[in-house]
């Protein structure tokens, strides 16, 4: 009874004050965010977002937090509550006024005119326009209107998706992509920071960014409309983008804008059943590529790590133990990391001028099967040492060189122990393809995510679209090892 | 004709073999008796090099092996040596994967490089011989110890050694299945066949020409089975 009192009087006194201390939490992504959220050398977030987040909170009279999430997942924040941890008030991250955002959630007024620009580099003579783009390589933010752009408008462009701008525009500058679709802020951004980019063709006027709440927070929603009407009015956002080079004609219009009714009414694009199905199908076929190219690789690479292992002398022990003890110790992630965007690094410092890199189809197939050559190995190590030491002596003995006695004796006894581990292995490389998504491979986790991107509402159907297509791959692989155990087990029969 | 000589063997500082020299000619058969842990077993690996010794000599029908201070043999030497001694092992050791005549066959068809149709009929002459004709087909779990160890025998006579050493053929199995290896094993002696036999099973030991009683890595007594036992 004295601790509810308690609590009643904490109470009391703790809502006036929440009332006057009321929170502004944006969520964004500063992953690669110039110029929108980025960190200066000293740590600290800087950008034109960061100060327009700033001055709206000030002229809300609420306290500005910064939350920081991935700008594709950072929606579904909305439909949790805002207590929870990293729970957000709004979305503020360059998100396009679009139909699907706009239908589930509420949408303030614009902040800014965006363009999507094509950039490339100066001495790529053979881009020299948007319809130039058909068979090249060209990357793009996934999830994006300017995704969206060229999979409506360029379809016949090799279209590879990233999370990381900066990424994006790297591999553009090394001459590892043919172009990029950035909005115009970062195009504006990035073309200063590497001179050897320029912009291709006319910048397409695509929309408005704008700022998503919840739909039930209307009191949020019409203290942003003020900020946003009185920023644009009293010349406070106009400086702000002339600041970061960003002010140029298209914001004149967001000014006559206010006074529309807003938003305006948009036609969503229906949802084309047959293009998602053939899309994730596709993608599908993708993550299969991975799979079956990749495992017979690190069974091989396996096989004569194990064998050196468990047959050889010390000086080659050693490094094959550390070779496992590091590609197993070190996360598949980071080992695509290096392979694609540190090799060629690496390739440029040894030999200047060589510049040699490997594609993402080859960088995936030749980061899962080392990965997994270290497990394999493994498996393999203990399938050998489980022999009997007595098997390997009679081969011996009746003149068998060592690695007679591996092929003709050892190994068909060692295959019936391993081939579990082996097939559970192979069923999660199956899954680990997905990782692959981040060196602009798409698989089907990636097409997954970004066709979610796309139609927000379909999220059930989509998760269950796409497990079902992991299911349908992966299952058949469960009962074709189970055959294979049962075959190797009748042939191998007893050990005494 | 197998020799030994002045052969010293150590693991860590247990001495296991203190100075044995050894002469079998061809066509004896030598018998090594004596109690546990002097030293029979080992010397018996050292011949066909599954051992490493630290001094002294193993010399088979020419080959010869010398002490490297307990490295390993040169490969190719071993392989050389192997061509000429075959060994049959206490616990048979055959290849439970395969069947009968495939356990007889490997080693022609890996090492011999016979023909597949060439093995398989001397492969089936073999297992004839040593009685289990009507086996050939059966796994290794599927036979007695025994049959097993006969199985062992045809395997390591299907590459035609010049040598045979037995280590303790017969301790792993009951008298009766003994006995049928006991035969085999005497079949293969009045054949005139060179061979050393590592056993603690006297009928097996008195098939021998000769036998030396081992006791602590040397050898104390030589003479007939008779004597020695």
């Amino acid at each position: 009874m004295k601790a509810l009192l308690a609590v009643g009087i904490t109470m009391a006194f703790a809502l006036p004050l929440a009332a006057q201390d009321k929170l502004f939490r944006w969520g964004t992504d500063p992953t690669g965010g110039a110029p929108f959220v980025y960190q200066d050398s000293a740590g600290k977030f800087i950008g034109f977002e960061v100060e327009l987040a700033e001055y709206l909170a000030a002229k809300m009279n609420r306290r500005s937090i910064m939350v920081d999430g991935t700008w594709a997942n950072l929606p579904a924040q909305l439909d949790k509550p805002a207590d929870v941890e990293k729970g957000v008030d709004v979305i503020f991250n360059g998100y396009e006024l679009r139909a699907d955002l706009a239908k589930n959630y509420g949408v303030s007024r614009a902040y800014y005119a965006y363009r999507i620009t094509l950039l490339s580099r100066k001495d790529n003579t053979s881009i020299n326009d948007w319809n130039d783009l058909k068979g090249n390589s060209v990357g793009v933010l996934g999830g994006t209107v300017a995704h969206r752009h060229l999979m409506k408008h360029h379809q016949d462009a090799d279209i590879q998706t990233n999370e990381d701008v900066a990424n994006v525009i790297q591999l553009v500058n090394d001459k590892r992509m043919a172009a990029t679709v950035q909005d115009s802020p970062a195009a504006v951004h990035f073309l200063k920071e590497f001179p050897e980019l320029r912009i291709v063709g006319e910048p397409v006027k695509a929309g408005y960014y704008v700022i998503y709440c919840r739909k039930t927070d209307m009191e949020l929603g019409r203290e942003l409309d003020a900020a946003i009407r009185a920023g644009l009015t009293d010349g406070s956002f106009k400086r702000i983008y002339e600041k970061y080079g960003l002010w140029n004609a298209d914001q004149e219009e967001l000014t006559a804008l206010l006074d529309q009714p807003w938003p305006p009414v948009m036609e969503s694009d229906a949802v084309d059943w047959r293009r998602l199905m053939m899309d994730l199908v596709r993608a599908a076929g993708m993550t299969v590529l991975l799979a079956v190219t990749s495992f017979p690789l690190a069974m091989i690479l396996g096989l004569l790590v194990a064998v050196g292992r468990v047959y050889g002398s010390w000086w080659l022990r050693t490094p094959l133990k550390l070779y496992v003890e590091i590609v197993r110790g070190t996360p598949l992630l980071l080992q695509l990391y290096a392979l694609y965007y540190m090799v060629p690094v690496l390739s440029e410092e040894l030999i200047p001028g060589s510049s040699a890199y490997f594609t993402p189809l080859v960088c995936g197939i030749l980061g899962l099967a080392v990965n997994y050559s270290a497990y394999e190995a493994e498996n393999y190590r203990a399938g050998l040492t489980a022999i009997p030491r007595g098997q390997m002596e009679a081969a011996l003995a009746l003149g068998m060189t060592p690695l007679t006695a591996i092929r003709r004796v050892i190994a068909p006894q060692a295959i019936r122990i391993v081939i579990p581990p082996v097939t559970n292995d192979f069923i999660a490389l199956f899954k680990d393809t997905s990782v692959c998504s981040v060196i602009l491979i798409t698989e089907l986790t990636r097409q997954y995510n970004t066709l979610y991107n796309f139609n927000r509402s379909l999220i059930v159907e989509l998760v269950f679209l796409t497990a079902a297509l992991y299911l349908l791959m992966s299952w058949p692989l469960g009962i074709l090892a189970g055959w294979l155990e049962r075959r190797f087990s009748t042939q191998a029969g007893g050990d005494r | 004709m197998i020799e030994v000589k002045d052969l010293w063997k150590s693991h860590g500082k247990t001495a296991i073999l203190k100075g044995v020299s050894l002469t079998v000619n061809v066509g004896e058969v030598t018998a090594l008796v004596g109690p546990s842990g002097g030293g029979k077993s080992t010397l018996l690996r050292c011949i066909n090099g599954l051992e490493n010794f630290d001094e002294g000599s193993v010399t088979v029908f020419e080959v010869t092996l010398h002490g490297r201070l307990g490295k390993t043999h040169p490969t190719k030497n071993l392989l050389l040596l192997r061509r000429k001694v075959g060994m049959v092992f206490q616990q048979f050791h055959l290849f439970p994967h395969l069947s009968a005549l495939e356990n007889v066959i490997a080693a022609p068809l890996h090492v011999l490089l016979q023909k597949r149709e060439i093995a398989e009929e001397i492969g089936r002459t073999l297992l004839d011989r040593v009685g289990l004709k009507e086996k050939w087909n059966a796994k290794p779990a599927e036979l007695s110890g025994g049959q097993q160890q006969r199985v062992a025998i045809a395997r390591t006579l299907a590459v035609n050694p010049s040598a045979i050493l037995f280590d303790e053929p017969t301790s792993a199995l009951d008298p009766v299945m003994a006995k049928e290896v006991l035969a085999v094993f005497r079949d293969l002696a009045r054949e005139g066949r060179t061979m050393i036999v590592v056993t603690h099973d006297m009928d097996l030991a008195r098939e021998a020409t000769i036998a030396h009683r081992m006791e602590a890595g040397t050898i104390t007594r030589t003479g007939p089975p008779a004597d020695v036992l």
